[in-house]
């Protein structure tokens, strides 16, 4: 088969300058990339893979214009021995970029390793050079935090109302805030706790080892009611929390206590149920009352119309005098009751207190030895007059006057005063003595219906109830502040109304509570 | 002891230096061998052209158009490597082909199975630098395309 030779020989020829001329252009540009940064192995690779390709087409592409060259020049002799020569250049050339290509993953690898280093070294660099720069602006910066955080908290610590309290892991006091010192009764200028075993104020060494144990246990305790034990030997009823704290490495472990007084907290709740079941014996009370009322009425009435048909000075009268001395008995226990229950209405009377005060007091005295008791009057002049049921009003002042009287007993001191506070539109009377107090077990009572210390035919055990029952229907308060062996004092508020309506309008919320 | 040990070292030394044949120790590398060593280069080539082919799509590198063009470039190199190779073995390594000259613008071509289809594939074969020259060509395009990219943190063209 006979064909042209011209076309391949014209591609092999156009072709192997082109082959030159784009392998050197590749060179070129594959250079210029190195120079943009001649630390990329990539760029270096290619360098590579490039120079091998130069010299793959200088080798390959001027073997084959040399040889068509002396081909068409009829010197096609000489070619012969060139030919192996330039055969092995091409092999060589052409695995040598086989070669280098072979490499292209590896250098990858190397390459992206390189990148990420050279980043993380960068964000280090960069890391360090704003530390470096602003290391002091830094420090100042945290130093005035850390500053501004110890203020905060070391206010929290001391104007905490509630005791904070730090000890060692076995009690030892290390730290305690100024209201620690004031819950307890002492002056911090004067005494201080520090190194004191925290048992030391509980009132009970076992609240000690249950807290103890729980922390011990739990690593913390909550909300514990204890008692701590105040200067003057009182107790106060508290509410114990406490956590332990490891502390930073190498400082021994503490624990934090918070201690909350609620001593108040329980007089209120104590006064709460005291005045609840005085309510409720009220409404007992004043149930049986209207109950016995008529037929005590009914009997009184039949005894009175059998008197008045009996012969005089017969036994019989006698014994018909009896029952109406004794009926008559019954019906002021029972208006006593009534009182005490606040059903009765109250009468308005205008009178000024301390002039009722006076009237009681010079009763008690003509009828009463009062000699040896020393009187102590402070009156406010400035109490206005108040619109009062007068008659039961007085019988309060006789009622307390008298258990004051009884409480002395022949010689001691009884305090009469009034004050009025005019924000509170109020008038504070005292009534109080130094005799033989009142027992705490028993205060929480002496306001029930028929409970009294006196002994049998002394005292009904209703004179309290009743001024309790007339000062609550008037809108005001009593309270008793009593120590036994010490003394008692009777404090009476009242609202100063300037009508009728406003009595009213106190009674029903007083009610209503 | 020594004495029977340098003995014996001496006789070693003695049958190696003149006790020899005549030399076999070199192998020749006469007649075809060359052809297979140059058939063998292609292999390689094409072989490490595939490799980074593979390389390439694996790492995600051809989604830049740079490396995409250097990919073009290697699989152009293996269709030419394919092409030289089937030159090579046609018309030197099993000495398929026999070209003849018939003056200054014409060949003649006889081939062992005498099918003119084998002539005329031999002929078309001759044409490689078609191949190559297209290679070089899209190597030389990605080049330009990596250089144009103006992001010195990613000079390598990592797809971002």
């Amino acid at each position: 088969m006979t064909l042209y030779s011209l076309p391949i020989w014209s591609i092999d020829l156009i072709g192997s300058t082109l082959m030159i001329v784009y392998s050197f252009l590749c060179l070129h540009i594959v250079r210029k990339l190195r120079n943009r940064d001649r630390n990329n192995v990539i760029w270096t690779y290619l360098l590579l893979v490039c120079i091998g390709l130069s010299c793959f087409a200088i080798s390959r592409s001027a073997g084959h214009i040399l040889k068509q060259v002396l081909v068409i020049s009829g010197h096609g002799s000489v070619w012969a021995p060139i030919q192996p020569f330039s055969g092995a250049i091409n092999t060589l050339t052409f695995v040598f970029v086989g070669a280098v290509t072979l490499f292209f993953e590896r250098i990858w690898k190397i390459y992206r390793q390189i990148l990420k280093d050279k980043q993380t070294l960068q964000s280090t660099r960069d890391e360090l050079l704003y530390l470096n720069q602003n290391l002091e602006s830094l420090i100042t910066e945290r130093t005035e935090e850390l500053a501004r955080s110890e203020h905060n908290y070391r206010r929290i610590f001391e104007v905490s109302r509630d005791m904070i309290v730090v000890t060692s892991r076995s009690g030892s006091i290390l730290n305690i805030n100024p209201a620690g010192y004031q819950i307890l009764g002492y002056d911090r200028s004067e005494a201080s706790f520090v190194g004191k075993p925290i048992a030391g104020f509980l009132a009970s060494e076992t609240d000690w080892q249950v807290v103890k144990a729980s922390i011990e246990d739990k690593g913390f305790v909550s909300n514990v009611e204890i008692e701590l034990l105040h200067r003057d030997q009182r107790y106060i009823h508290s509410l114990l929390s406490g956590s332990l704290d490891s502390g930073p490495s190498g400082h021994e472990p503490m624990i934090h206590f918070l201690i909350k007084d609620i001593e108040n907290r329980r007089l209120i709740e104590e006064q709460i149920a005291q005045a609840d079941k005085l309510a409720s014996i009220g409404q007992l009370s004043a149930g049986i009352a209207h109950e016995i009322n008529n037929p005590l009425g009914i009997i009184l009435g039949y005894t009175q119309l059998l008197i008045r048909d009996e012969k005089q000075n017969s036994e019989r009268l006698q014994d018909l005098k009896t029952i109406e001395k004794q009926v008559r008995n019954c019906k002021t226990i029972v208006e006593d009751l009534l009182n005490f229950s606040r059903t009765s209405p109250a009468r308005e009377d205008l009178i000024r207190i301390d002039e009722a005060i006076e009237d009681v007091l010079k009763f008690v005295q003509q009828h009463a030895d009062l000699d040896r008791i020393e009187i102590r009057k402070k009156y406010d002049p400035r109490a206005p007059e108040m619109l009062l049921d007068e008659k039961k009003i007085k019988q309060v002042f006789m009622n307390l006057i008298m258990n004051a009287k009884h409480a002395i007993g022949d010689t001691g001191v009884l305090s009469l005063s009034t004050r009025y506070h005019i924000a509170e539109r109020q008038i504070e009377i005292s009534i109080a003595d130094n005799g033989y107090g009142i027992e705490k077990k028993n205060l929480s009572r002496i306001f029930d219906p028929f409970f009294t210390t006196k002994t049998t035919g002394e005292g009904t055990g209703l004179g309290l109830s009743v001024s309790y029952g007339i000062i609550k229907n008037h809108g005001g308060e009593i309270l008793v502040e009593s120590r036994a062996g010490k003394g008692s004092t009777f404090t009476i508020l009242l609202p100063v109304m300037a009508s009728s309506r406003e009595v009213s309008d106190v009674r029903f919320h007083s009610h209503s509570r | 002891m020594r004495t029977w040990r340098s003995t014996i070292g001496w006789t070693v030394f003695l049958t190696v230096f003149f006790g020899t044949q005549p030399a076999l120790a070199t192998q020749g590398h006469g007649g075809i061998e060359g052809v297979y060593a140059h058939q063998f280069a292609h292999l390689f080539f094409l072989f490490a052209m595939g490799s980074l082919i593979y390389w390439l799509r694996d790492r995600g590198l051809v989604r830049d158009p740079g490396w995409r063009m250097i990919q073009y470039s290697a699989l152009f190199f293996i269709l030419w490597n394919v092409d030289t190779l089937l030159v090579h073995a046609l018309d030197d390594q099993f000495e398929l082909i026999e070209v003849q000259r018939i003056g200054l613008w014409k060949i003649r071509l006889t081939d062992a199975f005498d099918h003119n289809a084998v002539k005329l594939v031999y002929y078309i074969a001759k044409l490689d630098h078609l191949l190559c020259v297209p290679a070089l060509v899209f190597l030389y395009v990605g080049l330009r395309r990596l250089l144009d990219r103006d992001r010195p943190e990613s000079s390598a063209g990592v797809p971002s």
